[in-house]
């Protein structure tokens, strides 16, 4: 198996739009300054198709793919995107809602005949979580072997695992993963604040953030390992030693950041973090809001952004799912 | 590294033919078709009215989990084997369940503001009264996936692919790596369909891909669109092989990166997940496809071109048929029940037909199964499926030796 490396990392989120910086500006607890207004896209007639989540991966795999300076051979990178549930936008919901009443009474009739003609047309599609990921690779021509996994926390690291395997394994030269999301959605949120968990601490944040993976050079931030496991019927210390053991992490690390959905995941996983890894730097993504899908790959953002040559450091997820995950990555020496 | 192996231990499915695999095969290799009329709600002025629906008393909301359920116990009792928990995974392709459409439409109402754009402020105060009514535990594509995870007490990998029409493919080629990499070394896995309601039936329609006449006939040279269906197709891998007769023997993916709606023109996206296949397969002989035929003109003309690219002279040898003649198009679980399929040439020697080809398009010239099903000795079947969004799954199935 070959050695793979990050090799760019791109991000939309509450830092803005990049990547570089932002672990330190976690690390130092810096003011961040939201999340960019739209920033058209090559093709700009393709936004009003998109949901925000699929716009959000879009927008995110330009950047990483004009950064890696990835211009060739684009049928070949494998792209593992992690999804949540996909939305259409509400305001077309409200065309549909128009055309879909008779005498102030919704019609099933009128909403088959002409509720639907009457919003976007791809409404439907909206739906479905993998345009998410489909929308960026038609628009920037990915052809390679590719997932969407469903992610509310640990699916995000399961795609990374896959992404590194196809690059590992030698099935590609390059791929691309990382996971896209938008909670701050009405529907979602209200899903959120249903099951208690804004109650508890969770502020719903929209984000994407994605990784360049390739062929390890010497110095380069190499992927050591990516573990997911259950949280079901065990106790979460457990799991996430689970994970870290399926991550294939048995040294010591310098640096630790974690991806918490909110503050009693905090404080599970700096739990285990001090009791394991005592001497380490502890880093937090909360600050940037909970984006579910999407939260794990920005934490992996943030700790390559952080390595210093010759260091580790783990990431440590743990959703809205209950699953924890967990990424060992290492920077070489100078 | 030599690869682990992956055997197919069990298989299992809940149709509109039949509520197990063998009694829906044999209504299959009959020619049969499930389309009908809708009735579960008054399809009048939608722009097709005809699915392939099960009719079972079921609650009229989120099927998906009742169908997965019971595919996945007869597949599961095939197998008749037992697992550690931590080394038995579930991988299920699916999208987002459903809720009551007037309860989805109530929703939106609740957020509806002035001049009919949305008004969050008012949503925010109105919602939580729809919210309660849908169950996410239900409706989020992960309900159904981390549901069976706990009725088999699997504490291994779980995971739930959203791919639209090629989610049950790849979820079975995720399983099947997880088995390979040792993550696992058993997986129940599989794909779900249940998306025969009011919202998919008007959204596919208004797009002019639902065939107007309400008739599936993959290949046909009449054909005019599909047909929405719906079921569950599941099966049991495993690292040991068992009394297993068939093996998985290779998995292949690919991404168009062509259109949102409408497949590559050439074929070259699925040509290539076939090709990665069979290279992944030792590259077998193959005496069977289950082709994704959706019967829509477009995806079964450039299908049959890109099996001809992907076979090149063993294409003369393989006869193709496609599901969706019978069952309509399961969407999520489309690939799944295209892997029985394929499953049921290798392991059965028959070989399922084509049901609604009566006049082949002369553009679509394999070899058909038409009518009934054939005996065939099948040493290894290919299975397609491809996604709206440009994503292609398949798989190779091969005898188990």
């Amino acid at each position: 198996m070959r050695p793979v490396a990050i090799a760019r990392t791109a991000a939309v989120s509450a830092f803005g739009a990049g990547a570089r910086g932002l672990g330190r500006a976690l690390a130092d607890g810096a003011l961040l300054p939201g999340l960019p207004s739209e920033t058209p896209l090559a093709s700009p007639r393709s936004r009003k198709m998109m949901s925000p989540a699929a716009y959000l991966a879009a927008r995110c795999l330009a950047d990483l793919l004009r950064d890696a300076a990835w211009t060739d051979a684009r049928d070949r990178i494998a792209y593992y995107l992690a999804v949540g549930a996909s939305a259409g936008s509400l305001d077309d919901f409200m065309a549909l809602l128009d055309e879909s009443l008779v005498d102030g009474a919704y019609s099933l009739e009128r909403f088959g005949h002409r509720g639907l003609a009457a919003c976007n047309p791809l409404l439907a599609f909206q739906l479905m979580n993998n345009f998410t990921l489909c929308h960026g690779a038609i628009l920037e021509g990915l052809g390679g072997p590719n997932s969407a996994l469903f992610s509310r926390g640990a699916g995000t690291i399961t795609a990374l695992g896959e992404a590194v395997y196809a690059v590992a394994s030698g099935e590609c030269d390059r791929a691309i993963s990382g996971g896209a999301d938008a909670p701050t959605h009405p529907a979602t949120a209200a899903e959120l604040g249903r099951d208690g968990l804004i109650g508890r601490g969770l502020v719903p944040a929209d984000a994407a953030g994605l990784l360049a993976l390739e062929v390890a050079r010497p110095g380069d931030i190499v992927v050591e390992g990516c573990g997911v496991a259950s949280g079901r019927g065990r106790p979460i210390a457990e799991a996430i030693a689970h994970s870290v053991a399926a991550a294939r992490l048995s040294e010591t690390v310098d640096l630790v950041v974690i991806a918490p959905w909110g503050p009693p995941a905090a404080d599970a996983l700096r739990s285990w973090a001090a009791a394991l890894h005592p001497t380490a730097n502890v880093v937090s993504t909360a600050a940037l809001g909970e984006s579910l899908a999407a939260s794990a790959a920005l934490a992996v953002i943030a700790a390559a952004d952080l390595l210093e040559p010759a260091q580790r450091a783990l990431v440590l997820s743990l959703g809205v799912d209950g699953d924890p995950g967990a990424v060992a990555i290492a920077r070489g020496a100078a | 590294m030599t690869k682990r192996r992956v055997f197919v231990r069990g298989v299992g499915a809940y149709t509109p033919l039949g509520a197990t695999w063998p009694a829906a095969a044999a209504e299959l290799a009959t020619g049969a078709t499930a389309i009908r009329p809708i009735t579960r709600f008054d399809a009048t002025g939608f722009p097709c009215r005809s699915a392939a629906a099960i009719d079972a008393p079921f609650p009229d909301e989120d099927r998906r989990l009742p169908y997965t359920r019971l595919a996945a116990r007869e597949a599961w009792e095939m197998a008749r084997l037992t697992a550690e928990p931590a080394r038995l995974g579930v991988f299920l392709g699916a999208e987002s369940g459903r809720c009551h459409w007037t309860t989805a439409l109530g929703l939106a109402r609740a957020g509806r503001g002035p001049d009919n754009t949305f008004d969050h402020g008012r949503f925010a105060r109105e919602a939580p009264a729809f919210a309660d009514r849908i169950d996410a535990s239900v409706i989020s594509p992960s309900a159904v996936a981390v549901a069976l995870a706990v009725e088999y007490g699997a504490l291994g990998p779980v995971e739930t692919i959203s791919l639209a029409c090629a989610s049950g493919s790849a979820a079975i080629v995720e399983a099947a790596r997880a088995i390979r990499l040792g993550q696992c070394d058993v997986a129940l896995c599989g794909g779900v369909g249940a998306d025969v309601d009011p919202l998919m039936l008007a959204g596919f329609g208004l797009l002019g891909i639902l065939s107007p006449r309400g008739i599936s006939c993959p290949f046909d040279a009449h054909r005019d669109g599909f047909i929405i269906g719906e079921g569950a197709a599941m099966l049991v891998l495993s690292a040991e092989r068992g009394d297993a007769r068939v093996e998985l023997a290779g998995v292949g993916r690919s991404l168009d990166a062509h259109h949102l709606t409408a497949p590559d023109p050439d074929g070259d996206g699925a040509a290539r997940a076939m090709i990665a296949a069979l290279h992944d397969a030792g590259d077998p002989q193959i005496g069977y496809v289950q082709a994704h035929g959706t019967s829509t003109p477009l995806n079964d003309r450039i299908e049959v071109r890109a099996i001809k690219r992907a076979l090149g002279d063993r294409v003369a040898t393989a006869h193709v048929s496609s599901s969706k003649g019978a069952l309509g198009h399961w969407v999520a679980g489309a690939g799944a029940v295209g892997a029985l399929y394929a499953w049921h040439a290798v392991s059965e020697g028959v070989v399922l037909p084509t049901a609604g080809l009566e006049h082949p398009d002369p553009t679509c010239d394999v070899a058909h199964v038409m009518g009934r099903a054939r005996s065939k000795d099948v040493d290894a079947a290919l299975a397609n499926a491809f996604a709206f969004g440009g994503a292609n799954s398949c798989l190779v199935m091969r005898r188990a030796t």
